[in-house]
């Protein structure tokens, strides 16, 4: 299982742009190809609801994500409350490059990886 | 549940954003069909909000803010934190007890591999059989799961320096000891591969503490010849300071083996080894049970295959620290968990306590909501007061635990093991912090379940007092109390239960009198009383020599003393009652008397005569045993003098029956005696005679034992000036010794069982209190409508004993559940024995109506004019 880092990692820094982790990258590039509902995001992503949120929060609060609600109707047909549904901004837009270079390096370092173990660890 | 998950973790959540919040978790939730490993990411989730909505001076402020509220109420403050503090010491000084006792590692490298390899005979009742050397030998190298086997025997030598001898306890251990255990010595070497075989040079290893006093830390003793036991021995090396096994070895001597010549049949020798890496104890036995059967084949004699399984003798490896720890074990664990109850039911008080100020507080309370505090705010409040408060006796429990180790490990039994390891450190302090912080939250959440959650705009308006909220207030009081007691009954009951053993421990006949009686060990070297001959010139004179000092009026050697842990058993049957090919007779426990040996003793001879001087001559071959072996050897026959019995192996050498004595508890107080023989000093025929070196001297005589020490000492001395006095005592010690582990266990239960029925009787008397504080208008309008104040005492008194009821009913059915815990630590009473419910029960109500009582009183007396007068 992918697990993130811990979740100190994101440490507090107001509006300004969010520390680009592994997780922060994977989450915006899920929401960025239409995974607008959280639990989406986080099966696209194989991470837990407990290191998704976080990030979209982050996210959020950066002004990278926007957070709206979906249809009442749709909802209430499904019996169910709403749930949020999350977009990229223009200025998440313009952080995507940071996070596909992320993605990158991380795929980078597996693959040159010296054996299974150490995939693993 | 789900929703209450939800409801529970929002509250971390700032709280405009609670409702939104919950709403999407539960709409993600709901659409991907609940899982509970996705609904616990909510709670990192809040976390992380929250964390943003807090910020470390946020906290920093509250704990000022707390710190100031405690302050402000010094003498609130100073109770609820003394009897906090109290709880948390005494699980403190436990916990480092068990800490080091029980849960530390063996301070050996990687000592989860060391393990003691003996054998066990279940069909014998015998829990360990060690080796003997010819098994020994076979095992070493032949044991794939194991890295290296060692065998050692525990003994004593008169090291000899100056004028006066000293008795030091040793060990002698075979090569490999050192390595087994892993620890290099800190000067010189240890024993190298065949200085454990027959005719190698006297070597020995000396421990740190010996080398240091005895040596004066000299490192130029290595490479010196020291005389023990009178040879000639090689200082090789010293042993790091700390390092101490067997028991209480200062010394390590070799134990030689002869592989041409090696006992098979004399199991004596304890076993040791290191398992090889990723082995398991399970396969070692398995190695071991199939070369035990190997040893048979090749050994019928000494251990035939039928013995081997009538027996069910079969390979038994046991982690290293179960040795140590196999009697105490229980114990500890009963106290810690009576120490924990005695900490929840100091919580109840302090949460009482609190209840008090949280409901005198109401209208700052209801202030600060109106001035815009919240919810969340005021829980944090309360929590942040009373984990602060926690902490702080956390502090003072810490002072008041090392204080209290210091006074346990004094009264601890002599052999509470790994005492030298017991302290604070690391771990205690991770544990005390832990309680503390728990019970400060625990006892913190009355008062937030009680009153943040209420809306307050009710009590600004009534200035603080509300009727009905006391009510439901008085409920949880209510219930606390009753816990209390309950808790505090259940902790009588245990503690009455082993005081009760202990007077039937106490009270059992030993079998010998055990006043106005001097016991000590003396040991013969064999390089110096070389012939069996000189042994027995030596008990001859010795004892003549004892009896002549004033004050004696008997004197007499054995091998050893009842209660003292020592332990020789053989099977022996009656010479003409032939037994079944393999079958083995009873196990007798064997002991070696000299002359006088049962009167002075005041072992009762109840037929024929005791063992004399003659029977230790050559070829004599004469016995005495005790009643219980005389009926079962002989069922329903009247004397059983003359008869003759022998042992296993040796059917040609019989002993005849010349006396039969009382039954004496040999082994333990808590055990059945065993049957028992006595044989003389010296036993055997003329040419292959054999005496008893390692002897125990009791002398009987006026007056206090004690006083007889100087005496006996100056008799040896005339007698031998060589030989050292060892361990000098009254024989009533040894008994009482017998029963330490018990005594001390009722001790710590007892001073548990007392704080907490202070603790609950202080519980009552303040719940009354206050009740009758509350009530102080109705009682004032009762008795102006007349109501007597005998009425209003009764009135009082029965609620504060329906509390007190409750409690106890609750406490008795807890205390019949937790029986089994104290089941196997109890004699001579069961761990539901009704008498001790009922007395404890009674006793408990008893101060629960003196607590009562109090308020009651004041209610009583009460001024009906004044009474109304009271807002």
């Amino acid at each position: 299982m992918c697990t993130g880092p811990p979740l100190a990692a994101w440490s507090g820094d107001g509006m300004g742009d969010p520390r680009m982790t592994q997780v922060t990258a994977l989450v915006l590039r899920a929401v960025a190809a239409g995974h607008a509902f959280g639990f989406d995001v986080m099966e696209r992503c194989g991470l837990p609801s407990g290191t998704v949120y976080p990030a979209l929060r982050r996210l959020e609060r950066a002004g990278w994500l926007a957070a709206a609600w979906e249809d009442a109707d749709t909802a209430h047909a499904e019996g169910r409350p709403r749930r949020r549904t999350y977009a990229l901004t223009e200025r998440g837009r313009r952080g995507m490059p940071e996070a596909e270079a992320k993605i990158a390096e991380v795929e980078r370092v597996l693959r040159d990886a010296p054996g299974p173990d150490a995939r693993e660890a | 549940m789900r929703r209450l998950w939800l409801l529970s973790v929002c509250l971390l959540v700032p709280r405009d954003e609670r409702v939104e919040w919950v709403e999407e978790w539960e709409g993600e939730l709901a659409a991907s069909g609940w899982r509970w490993v996705d609904a616990f990411g909510a709670l990192p989730d809040a976390w992380h909000l929250r964390r943003d909505g807090w910020t470390m001076g946020r906290m920093t402020q509250d704990v000022r803010h707390a710190i100031k509220g405690l302050w402000r109420k010094p003498f609130f403050t100073a109770l609820a934190g003394l009897t906090l503090a109290i709880g948390i010491g005494a699980n403190t000084a436990i916990y480092s007890v068990v800490d080091s006792v029980l849960l530390d590692p063996l301070p050996y490298p990687e000592s989860d591999r060391l393990y003691t390899v003996n054998h066990t005979a279940p069909g014998l009742g015998v829990p360990i059989l060690p080796y003997s050397e010819g098994m020994y030998l076979m095992y070493a190298d032949a044991l794939a799961s194991l890295d290296g086997l060692a065998v050692f025997q525990m003994d004593n030598v008169n090291l000899v320096l100056g004028s006066e001898p000293e008795r030091l306890s040793s060990a002698r251990v075979t090569q490999r000891f050192f390595d087994v255990l892993g620890v290099p010595p800190t000067l010189g070497r240890t024993f190298v591969a065949g200085e454990d075989r027959e005719g190698a040079e006297p070597l020995a290893v000396l421990g740190y503490g010996l080398w240091r006093q005895t040596f004066g830390g000299d490192p130029s003793v290595v490479g010196r010849t020291v005389e023990m036991d009178g040879v000639m021995r090689r200082v090789i090396g010293v042993m790091p300071e700390g390092f101490q096994f067997p028991q209480d070895a200062e010394m390590w001597t070799q134990l030689e083996v002869d592989p041409a010549d090696a006992d098979q049949g004399s199991f004596s020798y304890m076993g040791i080894g290191r398992l090889t890496a990723g082995a398991t104890p399970e396969a070692l036995n398995q190695e071991m049970d199939q070369l035990l059967l190997r040893f048979a084949d090749v050994n019928g004699d000494d251990l035939p295959r039928t013995v081997l399984e009538q027996g069910q003798i079969r390979g038994d490896a046991k982690p290293l620290k179960e040795m140590y720890v196999e009697d105490i074990r229980q114990a500890l664990w009963v106290v810690l968990g009576t120490v924990g109850f005695v900490l929840l039911i100091a919580c109840a008080n302090v949460a009482n306590l609190f209840l008090v100020r949280a409901e005198a507080r109401q209208r700052e309370q209801a202030v600060r909501t109106a001035m815009g505090a919240t919810r969340g705010d005021m829980i944090r409040h309360y929590l942040t007061e009373s984990v602060t408060l926690g902490l702080g006796a956390g502090v003072i429990g810490l002072g008041l635990a090392s204080l209290g180790v210091r006074g346990l490990l004094a009264m601890a039994p002599v052999a509470l093991p790994r005492a030298a390891e017991v302290g604070i450190d690391g771990s205690v302090l991770a544990y005390t912090a832990v309680i503390s912080i728990l019970s400060g939250l625990l006892f913190g959440l009355f008062p937030v379940f009680g009153y943040a959650n209420r809306d307050l705009s009710g009590a600004l308006k009534e200035g603080g007092r509300s009727s009905t909220t006391g009510r439901g207030r008085s409920r949880v009081q209510s219930g606390l109390v009753v816990a209390q007691v309950a808790l505090a009954l259940m902790l009588l009951v245990g503690s009455g239960l082993m005081a009760r053993s202990f007077a039937a421990i106490r009270s059992v006949d030993p079998g010998f009198e055990e006043e106005g009686r001097l016991t000590f060990r003396i040991s013969l070297p064999s390089a110096e009383y070389p012939e069996v001959e000189d042994a027995s010139a030596f008990y001859r004179a010795f004892r003549d020599r004892l009896e002549a000092e004033p004050g004696v009026t008997r004197a007499a050697l054995a091998s050893s003393m009842p209660l003292t842990g020592s332990r020789a058993q053989s099977s022996f049957r009656p010479d003409d009652q032939p037994l079944p090919e393999g079958e083995l007779g009873p196990l007798v426990n064997l002991h070696w008397a000299g002359p006088g040996y049962f009167e002075a003793m005041g072992i009762e001879i109840v037929e024929g005569r005791g063992l004399g001087e003659d029977d230790a001559a050559g070829g004599l071959r004469s016995v005495v045993v005790s009643e219980r072996m005389a009926r079962q050897l002989w069922p329903g026959e009247g004397s059983v003098l003359g008869r003759r019995i022998v042992g296993m192996g040796d059917t040609d050498e019989s002993w005849e029956i010349v006396g039969v004595v009382r039954d004496v508890h040999f082994e333990s107080l808590s055990e059945e005696p065993g049957l028992m023989a006595y044989f003389p000093l010296v036993s055997g025929d003329s040419d292959a005679a054999f005496a008893q070196r390692a002897l125990s001297v009791v002398v009987h005589g006026r007056g206090d034992p004690l006083a007889l020490v100087d005496g006996a000492r100056q008799a040896l001395r005339e007698v031998d000036g060589r030989l050292p006095m060892v361990d000098p005592r009254p024989l009533a010690r040894v008994v009482s010794e017998a029963s330490a582990a018990t005594s001390f266990t009722v001790v710590l239960l007892g001073i548990a069982a007392s704080i907490a029925l202070l603790l609950g009787a202080v519980g009552i008397y303040g719940v009354i209190s206050y009740v009758v504080g509350r009530r102080t208008q109705e009682i004032g309008v009762r008795m102006a409508l007349g109501a007597p104040a005998g009425l209003v005492l009764r009135n009082v008194i029965g609620q504060g004993m329906a509390l007190a009821g409750t409690g106890v009913v609750v406490g008795l059915v807890g205390a019949w559940g937790a029986s089994r815990v104290l089941a196997s630590l109890l004699y001579g009473v069961s761990a539901t024995d009704p008498t001790t419910y009922a007395v404890t029960a009674g006793a408990l109500a008893f101060v629960a109506l003196v607590a009562s009582w109090l308020p009651a009183r004041r209610a009583a007396g009460l001024d009906p004019v004044r009474a109304l007068k009271a807002e």
